[in-house]
């Protein structure tokens, strides 16, 4: 009896030695991110002997992500920590699901050090609140068909740095009668690159107070002015998403304006049949300019304290230099934290058509969620809106498109 | 016939399995299908409130719902008509013929068993603006080509040849059944009364007895021309500017990409009623007949 009792005291001791916090995860696009994650945590439970990771079965996409998590927010029985969409941070906030960041971030000594600069958490902030770290993200970029390039008379040394100049080189391209100029994968999530387009020039979305649309001001006049030339100038053609990558790399367009995600898929599908080369969004300016952030964020849906703390070094684990390098390795997207490049140099000398967006992350800022309950509607209208362009029926009538795209927008935010 | 005390006992404790799960996986789900189309529910909130009809009186003032509906209802006009004509035609040459009747019935009947998803990538390419082989084949016979899912004009009635496809197939089957339940011997007699030819065989003999199996196979049709929902998800969302966007689209974007579940669940209240009339129609159209297909 004295022996069985020693015995459980013993292994009662050794248990609460090792302490061990079970925290589960859950992520989305397994096709993409299964290696990542297992080999990440891997990686991980070896720094935190005393952590152990779980995964959920891997979200379908952002979409099934997002509506997942608020079903299971109704139950009570969400994971510790949630792998998002980015543009889906709000929504999680606003229904008290995740857990604010903010805490956790001003107990760290140096976390500016360790590689989170100021843009990196603008990407997940809500009201001035932190809910989720960016862990996979993608920037808009230009990919251009250099033998069709060359043909138009430029060379790697001469690729456009300004809209008017991809302008200038598509309707080259277009002339050549071997491809189109120009396709832009506008239509991503209704509003992603409309929201580049309108950063880049220094606009907002909304007025400061979220009350009323902001777009429709010069920046975005400039923006839907870029959009319509490459309709009436370049001549881009209406293609669906799908449609663009495949003419892309079929060798059929000669400049594509899309996320830096599709690197890797894009250099496959090329093959050989001709040299790809990226190059960096254009017309940015120094201390105007921002850029969406696409691709996910880790938040924290833990609610007991314990887990929120196993969670939290989950966190930093997978968003900081370590999990970045492991991530960029396995995928293609682009690690947001600022010393994950440095663990990658060979990565990115031998595949520099991945390197060009890392010039672009002093420029990252958050892709904005639309407030209120027809937030998500909204990217909806202002996906028609661009529609009427880039299918030519009004591109010779932009301002007044934009016009109505500020009004459909603004009959569908709160009133208060 | 009556029933003993315990046979009646016996025979509710047999049903009430199947009663229970059909309570709970059919009628609860459509009961709170019915309660949500009268709230402001959000996918995620955790209150509700009751705003009468509000949901519905919205939907009436939305240029998007009926834009929708009109084109559930064109989409249907044209597939319903196309598939049944064809799956009939299909049914009547391959009927004719005792040679490779099983290799045609097989073939016909392979885009109804494919998966519609993966079809709907192989028709992204075949329509492919710049190099799909339906415009290379316009081309060649000196025709001008479409951009066929970008073009407002013609997208929807471009998923519906895509609806007539995959669906004519299964009518082929139900109508071959039909077909071989007809007796021999009235074409036999209808030879020696001197019935013409082959057109005097159908419209005297082939249609009417088929009419109970056209009835089921159109209203059955109609029904699932109204799901349409795969090849839009696919190949337009809907899109451009909303001129493919049908009902049950509207449904998945409403309840599942903008989380209005309030809003969704009174498009789908719309959906029934329009499922439970065209149903209700079958059923009159039964009576009539004096008897069921």
């Amino acid at each position: 009896m004295k022996l069985i009792l020693t015995a459980t005291a013993l292994s009662l001791m050794a248990s609460t030695a090792l302490a061990e916090t079970t925290i589960t995860v859950q992520y989305a696009y397994p096709e993409l991110f299964d290696t990542t994650q297992n080999e990440m945590v891997k990686a991980f439970e070896m720094k935190h002997p005393d952590i152990k990771v779980e995964f959920r079965s891997a979200y379908k996409d952002y979409e099934d992500a997002a509506q997942r998590v608020l079903r299971e927010g109704i139950t009570g029985n969400v994971p510790d920590v949630t792998f998002q969409g980015l543009n889906r941070v709000r929504v999680l906030a606003d229904k008290g699901i995740a857990v604010a960041l903010d805490d956790f971030i001003a107990a760290e000594k140096d976390f500016n050090a360790a590689g989170y600069h100021e843009g990196m958490r603008q990407a997940g902030t809500v009201d001035g609140k932190v809910y989720g770290l960016p862990f996979a993200i993608s920037l808009p970029i230009v990919y251009y068909n250099m033998d069709l390039v060359k043909k138009a008379g430029f060379d790697e040394n001469s690729l456009p740095k300004t809209w008017d100049e991809i302008v200038a080189l598509s309707k080259k391209i277009k002339a050549g009668g071997e491809a189109d100029g120009i396709g832009t994968e506008w239509a991503i999530t209704g509003n992603w690159l409309w929201q580049a387009m309108v950063f880049a020039n220094g606009g907002t979305m909304l007025n400061a107070d979220e009350s009323k649309v902001a777009f429709d001001g010069e920046a975005g006049k400039k923006a839907i002015g870029t959009l319509a030339s490459l309709v009436t100038e370049a001549q881009s053609p209406d293609m669906t998403p799908n449609e663009m990558l495949a003419a892309f790399s079929a060798g059929k367009i000669g400049v594509m304006v899309t996320t830096t995600a599709r690197v890797n898929a894009v250099t496959k599908q090329i093959g050989g049949k001709f040299e790809l080369k990226t190059g960096n969004y254009p017309d940015l300016q120094e201390g105007v300019s921002r850029l969406p952030a696409g691709g996910n964020v880790a938040m924290i849906t833990a609610k007991d304290k314990a887990k929120q703390n196993a969670a939290w070094e989950f966190l930093k684990f997978a968003t900081g230099p370590e999990g970045g390098a492991i991530m960029v390795k396995t995928t293609g997207y682009m690690a947001p934290n600022n010393k994950a490049a440095d663990l990658l140099k060979d990565f990115y000398t031998e595949n520099p058509n991945q390197a060009v967006a890392l010039s672009q992350l002093p420029y990252l800022t958050g892709w904005y969620a639309f407030p209120g309950d027809n937030g998500l509607k909204i990217t909806d209208v202002i996906k028609d809106r661009l529609q009427s362009i880039m299918d030519g029926s009004r591109a010779e009538e932009a301002d007044a498109v934009l016009a109505d795209m500020a009004a459909d927008t603004q009959a569908l935010l709160p009133r208060r | 016939m009556t029933l003993s005390a315990s046979q009646n006992r016996a025979g509710l404790a047999l049903m009430a399995p199947a009663a229970m799960l059909a309570v709970i996986f059919l009628l609860l789900p459509l009961l709170a299908i019915f309660v949500l189309a009268f709230t402001d529910y959000q996918l995620g909130d955790r209150t509700l409130h009751f705003i009468g009809f509000d949901n519905f009186r919205e939907l009436a003032d939305e240029p998007i719902f009926w834009t929708s509906l009109g084109n559930t209802l064109l989409y249907s006009a044209v597939v319903v008509p196309g598939s049944v004509t064809l799956g009939l035609v299909s049914a009547l040459l391959i009927d004719a013929r005792t040679s490779l009747r099983s290799f045609y019935r097989t073939v016909f009947f392979l885009p109804v068993m494919a998966s519609l998803l993966a079809m709907a990538v192989v028709w992204e390419f075949m329509l492919h603006p710049s190099f799909g082989i339906v415009n290379t084949a316009l081309k060649a016979i000196g025709l001008a080509p479409h951009n066929w899912l970008k073009d407002g004009d013609i997208a929807l009635y471009v998923l519906a040849v895509i609806g007539i496809w995959q669906s004519f197939g299964f009518n082929m089957v139900l109508f071959m059944a039909g077909l071989s339940a007809i007796p021999r011997d009235l074409y036999d007699a209808a030879e020696i009364d001197g019935a013409p030819n082959a057109w005097a065989r159908f419209s005297l003999i082939t249609w009417p007895l088929l009419a109970p199996v056209t009835v089921f196979v159109s209203i059955t049709a109609m029904i699932r021309s109204f799901q349409v929902f795969d090849t839009v998800h696919a190949l337009t969302q809907g899109g451009p500017s909303k001129s493919t966007e049908v009902l049950l689209y509207t449904i998945y974007a409403e309840g599942f990409e903008f989380f209005r579940s309030g809003r969704a669940a009174a498009i789908t209240v719309v959906f029934i009623a329009l499922v439970v009339a065209v149903s209700l129609m079958r059923f009159v159209s039964f009576k009539k007949n004096g008897k069921p297909a």
